[in-house]
């Protein structure tokens, strides 16, 4: 591995793809790119999936649950030594960001496909992540801790309203209180630390600016282990239900040159303070009243949506990942902070959007995509694929490319009508319905929009069905 | 309808995840407005090996017999020690919770009982042999069946 550029040593490298689905498939090409060979890490449940018998070779870690299968690191290893794999590529979800993985392998002289696990841990968890980007000099949420809920008030008007009152050892949304003035914030404040102190066994607070009306933009950063970061460009993944993704463009539309410069700049200095190794996403919240950018987190990993900047700027995000895990160069360009060209992607669930989102498993007797200029398709399905109820619900991803955003709207919802999922409800009827919104059409909708729109859809639909 | 009333993704994983752990041979829930059916009958009970694996298990007659299944992937061992030895002789008898050997995983030693009454006719893997999860490893003719 640390002969530079040996790529044509007789046998060729093995790849052990850990992970399944739709990106197993995707790493699986990724490696025939390199000229690698790749080897399928799979539950029994996936031992038979287009995925295994797309790879050279499979190995069958477990059973179908996930925690006895795909969550466990040392399963992922000792198939990693069975395969004689030279490099593991985690995927996103399971494993890709766990540090536990990685030094597992670091052990035994296999390359990781991701960051370093210190890296990991320092950017695994928020408050770890925001110390990180504040030294960093990365713009964050304004926050302060309470000292004294008496006096609480003179807080609040420093962060200014509305804010949250976060519990400092809360989580999972829980003792989170949202605030609207300093009436509500002095009466709110003392029940909050008591809850917190109840909950949490610390009543310790703080305060958080809240923005009601922001979008999610997000940098896609590729960093080569030793402080160089290459940036390229921006998604904006603001079509969400519940935080789930549901579209993702790039370039984020409508961004002032100046709101794209402090993300981009602020990117790159993470990675630089981080010497950030491989593929990783900046996320930002950006106001839409204030135009204000703030950090979110870093994903250390490859991300579902990577497709459209590997469209928009004609690159292999997940190429260039294995080879500079394999010490080869990752022949990325330089590329400029707006592609030419604007690409969307549609994430085709497993759900009944008509239904609440209602999970809808089952066999998919015949499937269909549609072809021509800049669509791509990224899914595990076939013919006969039984889609299996143990794991997420994506099940393709609809990628379109064209010269300008009005013309990628149009050619998406096209591309989408063509579609012939038979056998399963999907959720391509919500992506038709987006498409063809005047919100979106125009561009820059927020994380909120999404969800009230659908319901005020279904709920004429129910009026007119009486 | 309710959020209460539809599972998420992640109460179905959560639910088969349980119910898989539990014996049955096939189980039905109904859930708010979705039912799940699960069954052991298909493909989950009998990995597929795969198509560039060597193991005698695909290449040798299948013999009859209770076939004892490797419950995780990692290095196969007969013998509880080097030089010590093994656990279980062939011609051996016996019973559910007799150890009939070990499978390494990342220096974690997990036993693999044979699970039935009978006589152990054969292994179906070399010592210190890699097994995956599902992988057949021994033959045990059951005592009800003799």
């Amino acid at each position: 591995m640390s002969e530079k550029g040996n790529a044509d040593s007789e046998a060729p490298p093995v790849v052990l793809v850990a992970n399944r689905g739709e990106i197993a498939v995707r790493i699986i090409a990724a490696a025939r790119r390199i000229g690698a060979s790749p080897v399928l890490a799979a539950s029994a449940a996936d031992a038979d999936s287009p995925a295994a018998r797309l790879a050279d070779r499979v190995i069958v870690i477990g059973p179908a649950p996930v925690a006895q299968s795909y969550l466990r690191p040392e399963l992922i290893a000792t198939a990693a030594l069975q395969a004689g794999a030279s490099v593991v590529h985690p995927g996103y979800g399971f494993l890709s960001e766990q540090p536990e993985l990685a030094e597992l392998l670091e052990i035994e002289k296999i390359a990781f496909a991701g960051p370093r696990p210190e890296t990991l841990r320092a950017v695994g968890d928020k408050s770890s992540a925001r110390k990180v980007a504040l030294a960093a000099g990365v713009p964050v949420a304004p926050a302060v801790e309470v000292d004294d809920v008496e006096t609480v008030a003179g807080l609040g008007d420093s962060i200014g309203y509305p804010l949250l009152i976060k519990a400092v050892f809360g989580g999972g949304g829980r003792g989170i209180r949202l605030v609207n003035d300093a009436g509500e914030l002095a009466r709110l404040a003392p029940q909050a630390a008591a809850e917190a102190l109840a909950a949490f066994g610390n009543g310790a607070l703080y305060l958080e600016r809240f923005y009601p009306a922001a979008r999610h933009v997000e940098v896609q950063v590729f960093g080569d282990g030793e402080g160089r970061a290459q940036i390229f460009g921006d998604r904006d993944c603001s079509v969400q239900r519940r935080h789930q993704k549901l579209i993702e463009e790039c370039p984020a539309p409508g961004l002032s040159v100046a709101t794209r410069a402090v993300m981009h700049d602020a990117s790159r200095a993470l990675v630089q303070a981080l010497a950030y190794r491989g593929a990783g996403t900046v996320e930002f919240l950006v106001d839409t009243q204030s135009e204000a950018v703030v950090f979110l987190e870093v994903n250390a990993r490859i991300q579902v949506e990577h497709p459209v900047t590997e469209e928009a700027y004609g690159i292999d995000l997940v190429a260039a990942q294995l080879r500079l895990a394999l010490g080869w160069d990752p022949e990325l360009p330089d590329v400029p902070p707006v592609p030419s060209a604007t690409v969307i992607e549609l994430r085709i669930n497993a759900e009944d959007p008509e239904n609440d989102f209602r999970p809808s498993p089952g066999t998919i007797s015949r499937v269909r995509w549609p072809g021509g200029p800049g669509i791509r398709v990224d899914t595990q399905l076939e013919d006969g694929y039984r889609f299996p109820p143990f794991y997420d619900s994506l099940m393709a991803k609809l990628i379109v490319r064209a010269h300008s955003r009005d013309a990628a709207v149009a050619a998406a919802r096209s591309a989408a009508a063509t579609v012939e999922i038979d056998g399963v409800t999907t959720t391509l009827a919500l992506h038709e319905f987006v498409l063809s919104h005047p919100d979106f059409i125009r561009g820059g909708v927020t994380t909120s929009w999404f969800g009230p729109t659908w319901e005020h859809r279904s709920e004429q639909r129910m009026e007119s069905v009486r | 309808m309710t959020d209460d009333a539809t599972p998420s993704w992640q109460h179905l994983l959560d639910l088969v995840a349980q119910l898989d752990s539990g014996s049955y041979d096939s189980a039905s829930v109904t859930y708010g407005d979705v039912s799940v059916q699960l069954s052991r009958s298909g493909p989950l009970s009998a990995p597929v090996p795969s198509s560039a694996s060597t193991t005698p298990a695909t290449t040798s007659p299948k013999p009859s017999g209770t076939i004892i299944a490797s419950p995780m992937i990692g290095v196969f061992y007969r013998c509880p020690s080097p030089g010590a030895p093994p656990f279980v002789e062939i011609g051996a008898s016996v019973e559910p919770d007799t150890t009939i050997g070990i499978v390494e995983v990342m220096k974690m030693m997990n036993p693999v009982s044979a699970g039935v009454n009978g006589t152990l006719t054969s292994f179906l893997v070399r010592d210190h042999e890699q097994v995956e999860y599902g992988q057949a490893l021994a033959v045990v003719a059951e005592a009800s069946s003799q």
